[in-house]
């Protein structure tokens, strides 16, 4: 493997860019209308749940990434199996990451430009950032990611005179069920997704127990920022609006009275989603050239990000098409990537420790 | 006209890495998986280029979830 090393504080601002990536624009739980923000909560303590399972699976395992772990535990050519499905789940969803920032632009900012243009240079932009290494991605995200914190308060301040705060009453309106739906969406897409640092965390230059700290404080604080969003989109748009609208903070930094702030929205989605597909693109390099054997990764950089970026044109049709996949398909598809599959490394990985 | 960009974006692709493998003489596999994946892409994005969409992963995913009935 590489001699690259990355601190506590990128490893923290990795997550947390990787994590704001596509929720940036997109609110997976805007289906529970004014109980959004009970999904965040249960939904993210599940999520929390599921970002321990795999932080205990890189600590049962140290300094072995998600193909060698597989290898160990499924044996070389059912691991390698294994691992070519996630590689093209992580190809997957890095197209769609890129579909979403595609669609955005296109939608909000550029409305005359060819939506392959824009996904086109912010892929060269990653190619080069992928293709300088994990150690130079994290030291951009530690530039740039805490840029996110400043943008979610200015946006939150402007916006504290449009408050109605009983916008989120009453409660439960529509029953448990939309608020569990909502939940089970929102532990899946961004949290579950984290599974991809498992190709990350041998890089971590602290003991491995320290991984744990990390990932929990990250999570922690992106649960909470969340939950801010949340209640902020709540109070400002109302709960229709809300479960309507198809890019949330966008509009949301429209309505800030006497300014023109909507551009912040988009430096937000060019820093979350640029963490969220460089570490895609890289952990899917590296698991294809550790899968067949090639020493650099870097050399598979340029083929993997064309093909994420063919996949985002090709996966959805129009913008109604993507929303309704993320809605109702991307959670189940992604059960046995997420769940399934890394409790069965947890359990397996603890058995061969305690044996 | 659209074919004929999606031509030269992907001969430029190949032709730079393709020249540095073969001056860096890296392994055929290499070579093999780099050509899989950029040929895959060429075909898909000429059928885009083309207007024939080719019924896409997100589809075959949810005809698989519905044949198994997780979705409706």
């Amino acid at each position: 493997m590489e001699n690259v090393k990355i601190s506590g504080i990128q490893l923290f601002l990795l997550i947390i860019g990787f994590l704001f990536g596509s929720t940036s624009i997109l609110t997976p739980v805007a289906s529970a209308k004014n109980d959004a923000w009970l999904a965040v909560i249960i939904g993210g303590l599940g999520g929390a749940c599921l970002v321990w399972m795999y932080v205990a699976i890189a600590v049962l395992n140290p300094s072995k990434t998600l193909v060698e772990i597989l290898r160990n535990r499924f044996g070389k050519y059912l691991g390698n199996a294994i691992a070519i499905l996630y590689i093209w789940y992580i190809v997957h969803f890095s197209a769609l990451t890129f579909r979403n920032f595609g669609e955005f632009i296109v939608t909000v900012t550029y409305p005359e430009t060819p939506m392959v243009v824009i996904i086109g240079i912010f892929a060269a932009l990653l190619v080069y950032a992928v293709n300088s290494g994990i150690e130079v991605v994290s030291r951009s995200s530690e530039l740039f990611v805490p840029l996110l914190f400043v943008i979610i308060i200015i946006i939150s301040l402007s916006l504290i005179t449009t408050h109605d705060f009983t916008a989120f009453l009453p409660l439960l309106e529509n029953g448990i069920k939309p608020v569990l739906h909502a939940a089970f969406e929102f532990a899946t897409f961004p949290l579950g997704e984290i599974f991809v640092f498992l190709m990350v965390f041998p890089h971590f230059n602290k003991k491995i127990n320290n991984l744990k700290k990390i990932a929990a404080f990250s999570v922690i604080i992106f649960i909470l920022l969340y939950l801010w969003s949340i209640f902020e989109y709540l109070f400002v748009l109302g709960k229709d609006l809300l479960y309507r609208a198809n890019f949330v903070p966008h509009i949301i930094a429209s309505l800030i009275p006497n300014s023109n702030l909507e551009p912040l929205i988009d430096i937000y989605l060019i820093i979350g989603g640029g963490v969220k597909i460089s570490i895609c693109i890289y952990a899917a390099a590296k698991a294809l050239s550790q899968v067949f054997g090639i020493s650099d990764y870097r050399k598979l950089v340029t083929a993997v990000t064309t093909f994420s970026v063919v996949l985002s044109v090709w996966v959805y049709e129009n913008l109604l098409e993507m929303v309704e996949f993320a809605q109702k398909v991307w959670p189940y598809y992604s059960i046995p990537f997420q769940i399934v599959i890394p409790l069965i490394l947890l359990l397996s990985s603890y058995r061969a420790k305690t044996d | 006209m659209n074919t004929v960009l999606v031509l030269i974006i992907f001969a430029i692709l190949i032709f730079h890495d393709l020249s540095r493998f073969i001056k860096q003489k890296d392994p055929i596999k290499v070579i093999a998986i780099y050509t899989f994946i950029m040929s895959a892409s060429l075909v898909v994005s000429l059928l885009l280029a083309a207007g024939r969409r080719p019924p896409g992963p997100a589809e075959w995913i949810e005809w698989m979830l519905k044949m198994i009935g997780v979705v409706r």
